[in-house]
C-alpha cells in the first residue's frame, strides 16, 4: 500500500468563497472512509456549515455512501440539494 | 393618448385570495366586459393556470393559431399571489395558444403585475381580438376606469424597446413619477419579428430607484401580444398589499409565512445560497455533472466554463449591497441585477445600462452557442430584454444553426456569414437580425422546429438528397419538442429528465419536472417504476405553483432539514406542509396535499385535452431528439467514451462490449432509444393514459371534464 496516498477535496459554488480555496488535498490510509473525510472538512471548515447527517457527498461524480473506503486520487465534493427552477 | 374605449367600474374586493371576476377585453371590437364567475368556478379551475386553461378550452378551436383573433391572451395570478407575509407571492402566469407549439403555453413570471391586477379587482385578464391601431390597455383601480388607448409614440428607440416603452409609459400615466402602485407588461419589436417574443413584467424597485423586468419568457407570449396589436398593459392600485388577499385566517397565513421564511433563512445560506448568488450559482454544478449545454448540448462541460461561474458575476457585475427580489416579502430574493454596465457591441455600444440578470438560463444559452465571455452574457441579456425575445429560444436556435453550419448543412451563402460556435461577432449579428427581422434573422426568428424544415429544403435541393433523410439527421440535434426549444440542461444521462422534457405538456421547459439531480446525482430513482412515479407526482405539484400565483424555488431549491427524516426527501414534504397551511388559511379550505394534487391533476388533464385537440397530445409528440437521450454523433461519444462504455456494461445489460468504438456508440444509441420507449410505456400507465399517451375516459370523467367536446376528441383518438 502506498503510504503517501492522497485525495482531493473540491469546494464548489459558495463553498469556495467560504473555504477560501478551490480545493485541498489530504492524506488517507487504506481505511479512510467518506465519513472520515466529511468529519475532517466539518472540523477544518466550520464556516461551510455542512450537516454531518444530511450532507450529500460525491466521490468522482458519484453519490457515495458514508462507509465507502476512499482510494488514492479520489475527488470528493459536497453537493447541495438542487431541483431546478 | 387617444382613448379608443373606456368604461368605469367598481373594483371587486379580494376575499380569500379571489375576486371572482375576469376582465375581458376584445381589442378588435373595442369591447370591455367584466365577467362575474360563479363562486364554484375556482373550486374546479384553480387560480392562474386553471383560469387560462378553461378560457382556452372554451374559447378557441383546433384551427386557432397564435395570430387568430379568437386566440386569448390570459394573465392571471391565483389565490396565493400577493401576500408579503409569505415568500414568493408575486407570480402570475401568461397563457395562450403559442406561435411555437400551436397549442397551449403558460409561462410564469414574477413582479407586481399579478398582485396589482387582483387588487384592481380581477383574478384574470383575458384579451382577444386584433386592434386596428397599436394599442395599450390601462386598468386603473384607483380611478375606477378601464381604457383601451392608442399606443403613444415617443421616439424610435423608445417605441421599439420592450423595456424602454413600458418604462416610459409607466411614468407617463403617473405624472412623470415611478410608483410601486403601478406595474406593466410590455412586448418589443423582437416579438413582431420572431415567434419567441417575451412579455416583460415591469415593476418599480424602490431600492434601485428604477423599473425592473422579469419575463414570461417561454413559448412566444410576447409574439401573441404584438399580433394583437397590443404593446403594453398598465395596472394601478393604491390598496395596501399587506393583507391584500383578505385571507380567511390572517393569523394562519402569518404563521405559515413565518415558518417558511425561517426555513429559508436557516437553510439557503448553507445550500445554494440563492439569496446571495442568484441562479447563476447553478452553472458550476451543471458543469461539474456534465449538464451544462455546451455547443448545442453536445458536451456537458468545457474547460472554459469557469469563466461563467457565479463568482464572476458576483465579483464584476451584480450590485452586492442591494437586497433583491421580485416581490415584497421574499427572503430568497434571487432576482439579481447590475447597474451601469457599458455595452461594448451592437447598435447600443457605448451606452451604460441596467441589466436584470443574468439568470442561469441566460448563462446556459450563451454557453450553448459555445461562448464563454461574461461581458457578452450581460450584453446578450440586455439586448434580448430590450428587443423582447426569449434568451433560451434565441440561444438554442442560434446554436442549432451554428451546428448546421459546422456540419455542412448550411453555407455562408445561406446565412451571409460564418455562424460558428464561439463566435461572439456572429452570434451578436444573428441576434440583432432576429430582432429586426432582417437577413438570416427572418429564418432564425422562426425557431428550431421551423428552422429544421428550412435547412432540410435548402440542403436537399443543393445536394439532390431526400428531404426526409436530411430531416432525420437534423432531428438528431435540433433541440426542440412540440415546437419549443429545450431549456438549458443536458438530459442525456438522466432517463427521468428525458421524460421530464418529453412529456412536458408545453414542450421541454423544466417547470413540470426537473429530475436530473434526483435521478443522476442523488440516485433516488433507480428503477423505471420510481422514475415513472416521479414523472407523475412532480408535474402535478410543480404546476400547482403556477396555478396559485407562487414561486416554487423556496420549495425545490432549499431543502428543509426536516426532509432528511422523511421517506422521500426529494419531495421536501415538510416545506410543502407550509404551503398547504397557507392555502387553507387564505381560502378557508381544509385541503390536504393529496387534494391539492387532485386539483392540479384536473388542470393537467385539461391541458392534455387541449394538446390532443391541437395535434400535440399523443405519444408521437412526446418523442425527444436523439441528443436529448444519447450522444447523437461520434464526437460526443468520444468525449466520454470511458464513461459510456462503463454505462453499457452497468446499465445497458451488455456483457461483452463490441470491439470498435463506432459499434459501441451504435449500441449505446440502441439501448438509450429502447429505454426511452420503456419509460413512455411506464409513465403512460402510471398516469392512466393509453399506450398512445391519451388519457383514458375514466380519468377524464373523474375530474368532471368529460364534456361533449372531450367525448368527441377521445372518440377520434380511439381512447
Amino acid at each position: 500500500m502506498n503510504e503517501n496516498m492522497r485525495v482531493k477535496i473540491e469546494f464548489l459554488g459558495t463553498q469556495r468563497t467560504l473555504a477560501g480555496a478551490d480545493s485541498i488535498e489530504t492524506p488517507i490510509t487504506g481505511k479512510t472512509t467518506v465519513n472520515d473525510a466529511l468529519k475532517y472538512v466539518i472540523d477544518k471548515y466550520p464556516q461551510l456549515k455542512l450537516d454531518k447527517d444530511t450532507a450529500l457527498v460525491v466521490v468522482n461524480q458519484q453519490l457515495a455512501s458514508r462507509d465507502q473506503i476512499l482510494k488514492e486520487n479520489d475527488i470528493i465534493s459536497f453537493v447541495p440539494f438542487i431541483s431546478g427552477g | 393618448m387617444e382613448i379608443l374605449k373606456q368604461i368605469r367600474y367598481k373594483p371587486a374586493r379580494v376575499a380569500g385570495g379571489y375576486t371572482d371576476r375576469i376582465l375581458r377585453v376584445d381589442l378588435g371590437r373595442r369591447e370591455i366586459n367584466i365577467e362575474k364567475l360563479p363562486t364554484d368556478f375556482k373550486d374546479k379551475y384553480t387560480g392562474g393556470r386553471g383560469y387560462a386553461l378553461k378560457a382556452i378550452w372554451d374559447g378557441t378551436t383546433r384551427q386557432t393559431r397564435y395570430d387568430s383573433p379568437e386566440n386569448i391572451l390570459v394573465m392571471a395570478s391565483g389565490p396565493l399571489g400577493n401576500e408579503p407575509g409569505f415568500p414568493g407571492t408575486g407570480k402570475f402566469i401568461v397563457g395562450t395558444i403559442s406561435p411555437m407549439t400551436d397549442t397551449f403555453i403558460d409561462s410564469n413570471v414574477g413582479g407586481h403585475f399579478g398582485p396589482l391586477l387582483k387588487l384592481a379587482g380581477f383574478d384574470a385578464l383575458a384579451v382577444t381580438g386584433i386592434s386596428e391601431k397599436e394599442a395599450v390597455i390601462l386598468i386603473d383601480g384607483d380611478a375606477r376606469t378601464i381604457t383601451i388607448a392608442e399606443a403613444p409614440q415617443y421616439d424610435k428607440e423608445t417605441d421599439d424597446g420592450a423595456l424602454a416603452f413600458g418604462d416610459r409609459l409607466l411614468k407617463e400615466v403617473n405624472n412623470g413619477q415611478y410608483s410601486d402602485c403601478l406595474a406593466a407588461v410590455s412586448a418589443g419589436r423582437g416579438a413582431l419579428h420572431s415567434r419567441y417574443g417575451v412579455i416583460h413584467s415591469l415593476f418599480y424597485d424602490r431600492r434601485r430607484h428604477r423599473i425592473r423586468a422579469k419575463q414570461a419568457g417561454r413559448g412566444g407570449t410576447g409574439t401573441v401580444m404584438r399580433a394583437k396589436g397590443l404593446k403594453s398593459i398598465v395596472v394601478r392600485s393604491s390598496l395596501s398589499k399587506a393583507n391584500g388577499n383578505h385571507p380567511v385566517d390572517k393569523k394562519g397565513v402569518r404563521a405559515a409565512g413565518r415558518a417558511l421564511k425561517q426555513v429559508i433563512n436557516k437553510a439557503d445560506p448553507t445550500q445554494l445560497h440563492l439569496s446571495a448568488w442568484g441562479t447563476t450559482v447553478l452553472s458550476e454544478y451543471m458543469d461539474k455533472f456534465h449538464i451544462f449545454p455546451v455547443d448545442n448540448y453536445q458536451y456537458g462541460q468545457s474547460p472554459d466554463s469557469a469563466k461563467l461561474f457565479a463568482h464572476v458575476f458576483l465579483d464584476n457585475y451584480f450590485s452586492k449591497r442591494i437586497p433583491d427580489g421580485c416581490y415584497y416579502g421574499c427572503n430568497l430574493a434571487c432576482a439579481k441585477g447590475a447597474e451601469n454596465v457599458e455595452l461594448t457591441r451592437g447598435p447600443a455600444a457605448g451606452r451604460k445600462v441596467s441589466v436584470d440578470g443574468p439568470e442561469y438560463e441566460t448563462v446556459g444559452a450563451v454557453c450553448c452557442m459555445g461562448i464563454f465571455d461574461p461581458q457578452f452574457v450581460m450584453e446578450y441579456n440586455w439586448y434580448c430584454d430590450q428587443y423582447g425575445i426569449d434568451v433560451i429560444s434565441t440561444g438554442v436556435t442560434i446554436a442549432f444553426f451554428m451546428e448546421c453550419f459546422e456540419r455542412g448543412y448550411l453555407s455562408i451563402e445561406d446565412i451571409g456569414y460564418e455562424l460558428k460556435f464561439g463566435s461572439i461577432a456572429a452570434a451578436g449579428r444573428c441576434l440583432h437580425q432576429i430582432a429586426g427581422g432582417r437577413g438570416f434573422g427572418r429564418v432564425a426568428g422562426q425557431g428550431v422546429a421551423r428552422g429544421k424544415k428550412w435547412v432540410a429544403r435548402k440542403y436537399a435541393a443543393r445536394h439532390k438528397a431526400s428531404p426526409d433523410e436530411v430531416m432525420a439527421e437534423l432531428d438528431k440535434f435540433g433541440m426542440e419538442v412540440k415546437g419549443l426549444e429545450f431549456s438549458m440542461y443536458i438530459s442525456k444521462e438522466s432517463l427521468a429528465q428525458q421524460g421530464g422534457y418529453g412529456f412536458s405538456l408545453k414542450g421541454p421547459q423544466h417547470d413540470e419536472a426537473w429530475l436530473i439531480f434526483i435521478d443522476q446525482v442523488y440516485q433516488e430513482l433507480p428503477t423505471l417504476e420510481e422514475k415513472a412515479a416521479a414523472l407523475r407526482w412532480f408535474p402535478l405539484i410543480r404546476t400547482w405553483f403556477n396555478a396559485t400565483g407562487l414561486c416554487k424555488l423556496h420549495w425545490i431549491d432549499v431543502r428543509n432539514p426536516e426532509a432528511a427524516a422523511t421517506d422521500e426527501p426529494s419531495k421536501n414534504l415538510p416545506t410543502l406542509a407550509h404551503y398547504v397551511d397557507y392555502l387553507n388559511a387564505t381560502t378557508g379550505s381544509h385541503k390536504s396535499l393529496q387534494d391539492i394534487l387532485d386539483d392540479s391533476e384536473r388542470l393537467y388533464i385539461l391541458q392534455k385535452l387541449i394538446n390532443l385537440r391541437q395535434g400535440k397530445g399523443t405519444r408521437e409528440s412526446d418523442q425527444i431528439p436523439l441528443r436529448a437521450m444519447a450522444p447523437a454523433f461520434f464526437n460526443e461519444y468520444q468525449s466520454r467514451a470511458e464513461y459510456y462504455d462503463l454505462w453499457l456494461g452497468q446499465n445497458g445489460g451488455v456483457r461483452k462490449l463490441p470491439a470498435s468504438p463506432k459499434q459501441r456508440h451504435k449500441l449505446l444509441i440502441e439501448r438509450r432509444k429502447r429505454d426511452y420507449q420503456q419509460l413512455c410505456d411506464a409513465v403512460y400507465e402510471k398516469k392512466g393514459f393509453t399506450p398512445e399517451g391519451v388519457p383514458g375516459r375514466e380519468i377524464v370523467a373523474r375530474f368532471g371534464l368529460l364534456d361533449e367536446k372531450a367525448r368527441r376528441l377521445l372518440d377520434e383518438t380511439g381512447a
